[in-house]
């Protein structure tokens, strides 16, 4: 009936048992219906020039209809942030050519050498880049809207390997219902739509946040069970005073995305138990597909403040540091000989092994006909250390990256921003703390600083209170003249 | 002060928000800075301004300046 099969890939996150709700209309697909669905969007697609499909991805269900059609026509899918400025969507469309831009938004002009279209624009010459390998499934943008965002490029096999490591850690059963209270250009957001429609669970489309009436009439409408968030939707929630008991299906919370506080994770842990319910603290990143470990509720007693052991199928190292590595704050070199090791309370760099790291980044279309770099091995930027029974605990970053309210920020694009755009004239430095950013102004002013914060916000399309500007009197350094970044991170 | 003036600069103040900004028209999401954050941030300034302690339903309903004005009346604050 149809030249297209949903082999591999699809065939295997989708199934035929799952549900895919629409919160607003109460509509409900099937698993089969949805690959149905699939199959029928993606003979639309075969036609296309070779390439990867850009989908801005709002949180409705018509972005999990054009995913998936997506990957039922075997195209790597880039799902992007419906919000994505026009200037950095144009970069991105330059540089990766994708065949097509699917749920652009209406009135926008395509750009040249795109046709508009019913859903979309449609590249019209084929472009000079060699096709994509043919194992890349997945594509999620790595961070921040400054500099050029590259992708992560992540195998079918990945992402499969990943939902099937979050099923088996959260025990998702077919009687799961996940709303979707994250983006599903979010790794975070998407993995909790795979897992649960690998799983025959039941996926809630909600555009609405924790903060709306329309979300919680839909946790009690359709029964749903758990709830997946970042530090900032459990300080939210915290403040609103949540109470599982209004809400008898809902027994099971989710929290990764950076680090939440000791203090609001044994208020979770132990809101939740009150009612038999339970809180699983997780660690993962996007180059990971993006689960690494999973804290499971009845192991957090005494573990508070650990991201738990690796989830099954991947494997925790830890990398000793040089001083140099440790003082210096920049990303280190790779070293091919570098010490590892497993050994109870070694601090260093956690380096993940498993199934669902990705094949590497992507800069150009040219990159993503690259095969796998990584070998299964991830080098995860992060500081941290396993304790005698394996449980691993995350102390701090070695990369430059901070999280605003679960946004990733490149901390060296900020200080970039502090020289360039923010009219601040002296040093400054930018560290990362826990869901914020720091940046101390050398002879700021208090008002310099609250301006600092706002054109910040305004730059990276973030809330200012995710910046914490402080004016302070002398930066610290390191003998070579550097910032002492770890100085200023005790200061935090 | 009346309620809608004390009212209007918390909102001001917690969403910092610019002179062209209809505050008493506005609407949850109708400003970049009126997200989840800024929620966080206007409630709780609400709540320091007028003494009071909003609970979960308050917190979700108050989608508007006007929404927030009302309760604050229902909350026996006085609108003088």
């Amino acid at each position: 009936m149809t030249a297209l099969r949903t082999d591999t890939v699809l065939a295997d996150l989708v199934h035929p048992g799952s549900a895919l709700v629409d919160a607003a209309t109460g509509t409900t697909w099937s698993g089969s219906d949805l690959l149905a669905r699939a199959e029928r969007f993606a003979e639309g697609l075969v036609n296309l020039g070779p390439g990867p499909l850009f989908l801005l991805a709002g949180v409705d269900t018509g972005t999990v209809e054009r995913y998936l059609g997506g990957l039922a026509a075997r195209r790597p899918v880039a799902l992007l942030d419906p919000a994505t400025p026009h200037a950095v969507l144009a970069d991105l469309i330059g540089r990766f050519q994708p065949a097509a831009v699917l749920g652009t938004p209406d009135g926008e002009r395509a750009p040249e050498g795109y046709l508009p279209t019913a859903d979309g624009w449609r590249r019209l010459a084929s472009g000079e880049a060699p096709p994509p390998h043919p194992d890349l499934t997945l594509l999620l943008g790595t961070s921040g809207s400054t500099g050029s965002p590259k992708f992560v490029r992540l195998s079918g096999r990945a992402v499969l390997a990943n939902a099937r490591s979050v099923i088996a850690s959260l025990g998702i059963t077919t009687a799961e219902i996940a709303p979707t209270c994250l983006p599903l250009h979010y790794s975070y957001g998407l993995s909790v739509l795979h897992s649960h429609l690998a799983a025959g669970a039941t996926v809630v489309v909600t555009g609405h946040g924790v903060l709306e009436r329309p979300f919680w009439t839909a946790v009690d409408r359709y029964g749903i069970t758990s709830l997946a968030g970042v530090p900032y939707h459990y300080e939210m929630l915290r403040r609103l005073r949540f109470d599982p008991a209004a809400h008898p299906s809902l027994r099971t919370v989710t929290q990764a995305g950076g680090r939440l506080r000791d203090e609001l994770v044994t208020y979770f842990h132990r809101t939740m138990a009150a009612v038999g319910g339970r809180m699983f603290v997780m660690y993962g990143q996007t180059e990971a597909a993006p689960r690494m470990a999973c804290l499971p509720a009845e192991e957090l007693p005494g573990r508070v403040g650990s991201v738990g052991r690796p989830v099954p199928g991947g494997t925790f190292t830890i990398r000793s540091l040089s001083d140099q590595d440790t003082a210096g704050g920049a990303p280190a070199p790779r070293r091919g000989r570098s010490a590892t090791s497993t050994s109870p309370g070694a601090e260093g760099e956690v380096v993940y092994q498993g199934p669902n790291v990705m094949m590497g980044y992507a800069e150009s279309a040219a990159e993503l006909s690259s095969g796998d770099e990584l070998g299964g091995v991830l080098a995860t930027g992060d500081l941290g250390y396993l304790d005698e029974e394996g449980f691993l605990f995350l102390t701090g970053r070695l990369s430059r990256i901070g999280k605003v309210f679960g946004n990733r920020v490149n901390l060296d694009d900020v200080e970039r921003l502090l020289r360039g755009r923010t009219g601040h004239v002296g040093p400054g430095a930018a560290v990362a703390d826990g869901d914020r950013v720091v940046v101390f102004l050398e002879g700021g002013t208090v008002e310099a600083c609250r301006a600092v914060a706002r054109t910040l916000a305004a730059e990276l399309r973030l809330h200012a209170s995710g910046f914490d500007v402080r004016p302070v009197d002398r930066l610290p350094l390191l003998p070579s003249g550097k910032t002492d970044y770890r100085t200023l991170e005790a200061g935090t | 002060m009346t309620l809608v003036e004390r009212l209007r600069g918390v909102f001001v103040q917690a969403l910092d928000l610019g002179q062209d900004v209809e505050v008493e028209k506005l609407e949850y999401r109708g400003v970049d800075a009126w997200d989840s954050v800024g929620h966080m941030t206007l409630v709780a300034a609400v709540e320091d301004e007028f003494d009071v302690q909003l609970d979960t339903d308050q917190v979700i309903d108050m989608s508007s300046f006007k929404v927030a004005a009302d309760m604050l009346k229902n909350l026996g604050v006085p609108e003088g």
